[in-house]
């Protein structure tokens, strides 16, 4: 048998349940579905194609479910999750400082995991903890007025193996990591901007985003097309900061 | 000097653990149950709520008494679904009644699910919660244990069967229909109203969808009457509200007060600014509410007042900003939060928030054009009340009304040209 027929096996009485709690069996599927990725790590194809033959959906129809949900994960993840809230609490109380030291402490941005597959990191939207900003979530443990040298003690019980909240299993190398791995190989970088500038302080308020930025650069490049139609009138000369940025782009693109 | 309030569903947090039955029932907790099954019916409980005023909790002020009416009387099957799905910005109220006195929240919904005459009901909790969840979890077991919950409830022949669902991380989710599709295992896309799910609600039944808070209050209703809920607060808000106060205070946290105590005065409860400084503007129900600036200060808090100064009271979510805000980031981060929870159904919405998103990053990082900002205002405008429910429509108010107030910061990220 294999690994995951005897894990459909073991939880079907589980499963079973769930479904007997509600009057229609389709709504078991949230339920199903956090009880397989709680032991797989993420929502693996295997769980999607037994929920479907459990519930009686087409597979398609779970995926589409699942993919709605942010917390499924459909590729694998860090030990650790780390969901940082970037919202407006939190942002008055500090949250950029929070995001940039991460960011910095860990080498990865928004979305991203190491490259050893021990941390996934993810800016996420309010957590409704704001008496306590800014805060996060650990595996889906609250963590409360969070401070660098709290995110230090944080980091270090981690990789020590002390820290008191449980690691996610992990039943795949996670994607999506950022760095090049130790074996060599050059992990899937995932492109969405900020990780390498994570501290500078003109960066969009610290999250790591500059899509206005890179928009910008594209409609100076592009500007002979709107010429006499946009309603002032551009530059002419991008400016040095955006030139840099650009040629960082280009650096990244294969 | 802020007056103290007693507190009514917050009573007896950090004093003992609540999450304990034996604990909660020795301070009267289930009495009210239990009394609603044996000496009430289901109309009287109704009537009750009618009676005391109370209003949705949740963001939208609609009266619950009426919201039940709106159930069709013939005594078809129907479901009374909690909403705990909390994820307002700003909002963190059921968060802590969840954790803190789970057990009034399941007599609360219980009670409720009795004076709508149904037999199912459902708590829906956001899928971040994950300790609420397993906090919630015992507490039903308990409550079934008990015999609160399951066949012919105290010995009256009533049946009431309790379900908690998890949701999976999605703010749309706290829409009712939105709500009522995940719950059907299904993506949580706002449905097309009408059919309202009072009329087609959960699995095409009627349905009632109220907030924990709303419900919860039920509790204290039935103990001390409708007449003493309906005392308290103006002619229109009645009763009390937990109001969730966060951002430039110093003890920022949950106060339950009457409504209509002033604005100035629950930031005064909430400790006040920070030393040295000013508060200048405020948000006073959470991230789909237009800011009130300090004319508006002294005005009461309620539901009224709040919409007669531009905004709402929404969810009791109080968002406090000093002089120090930058108003663009702040402005940025609500944006980009709706347009992140956008379910992607109505264009308007889809695309919308995505652009203003961008739009603002680009002011954010200095690199803004004059344009911009009335593009601001124009986008958020025209995408307002074109999309199947209110999220598009709640980028709008903040966004307008802190680039009206405080144009100079928008225009200072503007780059000019020449600049280097």
């Amino acid at each position: 048998m294999s690994d995951f027929a005897a894990l459909r096996e073991e939880l079907q009485p589980e499963c079973e349940a769930l479904i007997a709690q509600y009057p229609d069996k389709r709504s078991a599927l949230l339920p199903i579905v956090h009880l397989f990725q709680a032991r797989q790590g993420y929502v693996t194809r295997d769980a999607m194609w037994a929920c479907a033959e459990m519930l009686e959906l087409t597979p398609a129809v779970v995926e589409s479910t699942v993919s709605f949900y942010t917390l499924f994960f459909r590729r694998p993840v860090g030990k650790y999750m780390l969901q940082v809230c970037r919202n407006l609490s939190c942002l008055l109380n500090g949250a950029e400082t929070v995001m940039a030291a991460f960011r910095d402490k860990l080498g990865i941005g928004h979305l991203q995991t190491t490259a050893d597959g021990l941390f996934s990191y993810e800016e996420v939207e309010c957590l409704a903890a704001c008496d306590r900003a800014p805060c996060m979530q650990v595996n889906l443990e609250f963590v409360y007025d969070l401070t660098p040298a709290a995110i230090d003690d944080m980091l270090a019980a981690m990789r020590g193996g002390t820290y008191p909240v449980a690691p996610l299993p992990q039943t795949a190398k996670p994607a999506r990591t950022w760095a090049v791995a130790a074996d060599g190989e050059v992990a899937l970088g995932d492109k969405s901007p900020g990780a390498e500038n994570a501290s500078d302080p003109n960066n969009a308020g610290g999250i790591g985003d500059r899509s206005g930025v890179i928009m910008l650069d594209r409609i100076l490049a592009e500007q002979s097309r709107f010429t006499g139609r946009t309603r002032e009138r551009l530059p002419n000369e991008p400016p040095a900061a955006m030139r840099e940025i650009a040629q960082e782009e280009a650096g990244h693109a294969h | 000097m802020a007056m103290r309030y007693e507190p009514v569903l917050l009573k007896g947090i950090g004093e003992a653990d609540l999450r304990d039955i034996r604990v909660y029932r020795e301070r009267g907790g289930y009495k009210q149950l239990e009394r609603a099954f044996r000496e009430l019916s289901s109309a009287q409980v109704l009537d009750l709520a009618n009676a005391s005023g109370l209003r949705g909790r949740g963001g939208a002020g609609f009266p619950t008494g009426r919201k039940w009416q709106f159930l069709p009387a013939n005594g078809a099957p129907r479901y009374m679904v909690c909403n705990c799905d909390e994820a307002e910005p700003g909002t963190f109220k059921d968060h802590t009644l969840l954790e803190e006195t789970p057990h009034l929240v399941l007599e609360g919904i219980l009670i409720g699910a009795y004076g709508i005459g149904c037999h199912h009901a459902f708590i829906y909790i956001r899928g971040e919660f994950k300790r609420g969840y397993e906090i919630m979890r015992r507490a039903v077991d308990d409550a079934r244990a008990a015999g609160f919950i399951g066949k012919n409830l105290f010995g009256t022949g009533y049946d009431l069967e309790f379900t908690i669902h998890r949701g999976a991380g999605a703010y749309i989710c706290g829409e009712e229909t939105a709500l009522l599709n995940s719950l059907e295992g299904k993506r949580g896309e706002p449905r097309l109203k009408p059919p309202f799910p009072a009329v087609e609600g959960l699995y095409k039944a009627p349905t009632v969808v109220n907030n924990v808070e709303t419900l919860a209050y039920l509790v204290p209703i039935l103990e001390r009457g409708a007449e003493w809920f309906a005392g308290v607060g103006t002619e229109r808000s009645k009763g009390f509200k937990i109001v969730s106060v966060s951002g430039h205070v110093r003890k920022p946290g949950n106060y339950e007060v009457p409504l209509g105590v002033s604005v100035n005065e629950l930031i005064e409860l909430a400790g006040g600014p920070r030393e040295g400084r000013k508060v200048v503007a405020v948000q006073p129900g959470g991230g789909s509410s237009a800011a009130i600036f300090e004319e508006h200060f002294d005005l009461p808090y309620d539901y009224e007042s709040m919409t007669k100064a531009g905004s709402m009271l929404g969810s009791g979510a109080m968002v406090v900003f000093d002089d120090t805000t930058d108003f663009v980031k702040a402005a940025h981060s609500l944006v980009r939060f709706f347009a992140h929870e956008s379910c992607g159904q109505c264009t308007p919405c889809r695309e919308g928030g995505h652009w203003l998103e961008r739009t603002l990053a680009r002011l954010v990082a200095g690199y803004g054009l004059q344009s911009d900002i009335d593009v601001l205002e124009s986008v958020s405008h025209q995408m307002t009340g074109l999309n199947l429910c209110a999220l598009g429509d709640s980028i709008e108010p903040f966004l307008a009304s802190v680039v009206k107030r405080f144009r100079p910061q928008f225009e200072a990220r503007v780059r000019r040209n020449g600049a280097s």
